[in-house]
């Protein structure tokens, strides 16, 4: 996934539906691991459209 | 690295978090709260607003300091611009500065006896033979060990705490509520009543909502589900209808689903948006969040004076919790299905329906000639009843 940290509003919205825990919320930011398969589950639910599904 | 010893941790320091650590130390327990955030209460992820039960339940009263208005009803508005109107003794309620009432919680909270370590992130579990004993968290760069009898979860819709427990937590995007607001200024609104809007054009799946905090302040945002534009483009295409200026932008996740499957294990209890605690039909956590908030902290007591924190003894919370409010979530998710098979014109013939009769009084004979002339509703009157 392709993600924004300038238009992420740190909500958690992301994490909540992330099947492979591979989003972790910080203070001000989330972090992706290896474990993203691509689903775009988080980017469904992302208010802000931080997230993007990313083409490769 | 620092080791740290209670009788309780509490993971999150909003609601959840600071009523049960805060009930939990009215216990005599031994109390801390752990918060991410370096600043109790921010950012916010809600529009404030609250029945008088919640305060009740809190044992405390609505101030000035966290109070901005008083509500007496509610102006709902069908797709067609139709309004409906409700008040009752049950819509009476609040708006909170969601800020300053976290804060103050926190602050009941820590005067009451608990310890609170702010900016201290999460990061795992302290599990043994399958009970949670504690928990790893990092504050400014250094991991901190703290040993626990009992851990409660209050960490949120994106609880990865309950997760590592081996409960099932993960959310389904489609019983999410992605939500954007606004807190605007220059919005001529009555200060005691709340605004509601459905239909397709502003809020698909969800609802728009106008919460005013008094002196032309108010929280306008909205929810939806399922859309290809993001909850903030449907924000900003509504806001656009008023001359307001924002000076506050507030995101979130709302979980709809209903309460998870499970909310304790052994060491381990789950409250508030973490445990899907919302009620499914309006998104709305505060209160049944208070309730659950209260019990789990009245039974995290209660198991560290017995020195039993087992599964089996803290499955008294669920029990107890599900006999408080169950039975009414289970209804609002009824509710929750109907109202996600009804179109927009469904709506607007409930709504001139409504528009024709008192809502707060109609008789059962009208409501079945109504149902009589709308075949397709009643088998969704069959599903509530």
């Amino acid at each position: 996934m392709k993600y924004s940290a300038e238009r992420c509003g740190y909500c958690g919205a992301c994490v909540s539906v992330c099947q492979k825990n591979a989003i972790e919320l910080r203070e001000t930011g989330i972090s992706f691991n290896l474990k993203c398969e691509n689903c775009n589950a988080c980017a469904s639910v992302c208010p802000l459209g931080a997230l993007t599904f990313e083409n490769h | 690295m620092k080791k740290l010893k209670y009788d309780v941790v509490v993971v999150g320091g909003r609601i959840g978090g600071s009523v049960s650590s805060l009930f939990a130390s009215k216990n005599k327990a031994n109390v801390l709260m752990i918060e991410k955030m370096q600043e109790i209460g921010t950012p916010v992820q809600c529009a404030g607003g609250v029945t008088d039960e919640v305060f009740k339940t809190l044992q405390m009263k609505p101030s000035d300091c966290h109070v901005t208005s008083r509500i007496e009803g509610a102006d709902v508005y069908v797709p067609d611009g139709r309004r409906v109107r409700v008040a009752d003794e049950k819509t009476k309620g609040y708006i909170l500065e969601r800020k300053m009432f976290d804060k103050h919680l926190a602050i009941e909270s820590a005067k009451a006896g608990t310890d609170i370590m702010v900016k201290t992130r999460f990061k795992d579990l302290i599990m043994r033979e399958g009970k949670v004993c504690g928990v790893v968290a990092e504050y400014l760069g250094e991991t901190v060990e703290v040993e626990a009898d009992l851990v409660i979860a209050a960490d949120g819709v994106e609880s990865t705490l309950a997760r590592k427990a081996g409960l099932n937590m993960v959310k389904i995007p489609e019983k999410i509520f992605s939500c954007a607001q606004y807190e605007v200024v220059g919005l001529d609104v009555p200060s005691n009543w709340l605004k509601f809007y459905f239909g397709e054009q502003v809020a698909p799946g969800g609802y728009a909502w106008i919460f005013p905090k008094g002196d032309k302040v108010a929280n306008v945002g909205l929810g939806v589900r399922g859309t290809k534009e993001t909850a903030y483009t449907h924000l900003k295409r509504f806001v656009s209808r008023v001359d307001a200026t924002p000076v506050e932008l507030n995101v979130g996740g709302i979980p709809v689903s209903g309460p998870v499957d499970k909310t304790f294990a052994d060491g381990l209890l789950v409250v508030g948006d973490a445990a899907g605690q919302v009620d499914p039909l309006t998104g709305g956590g505060i209160r049944i969040t208070a309730v659950c908030g209260r019990i789990a902290g009245e039974i995290a007591a209660e198991a560290v004076k017995t020195g039993n924190a087992s599964e089996k003894f803290l499955k008294r919370y669920e029990d107890i919790w599900k006999e408080k409010i169950g039975k009414n979530l289970v209804m609002s998710l009824k509710y929750r299905k109907v109202l996600d098979t009804l179109t927009d014109e469904d709506m607007n013939r409930l709504g001139k329906f409504a528009e024709e009769h008192d809502v707060m009084s109609i008789s059962k004979i009208s409501a079945l000639k109504f149902v009589g002339k709308n075949p397709h509703l009643l088998r969704l009157l069959k599903e509530i009843l």
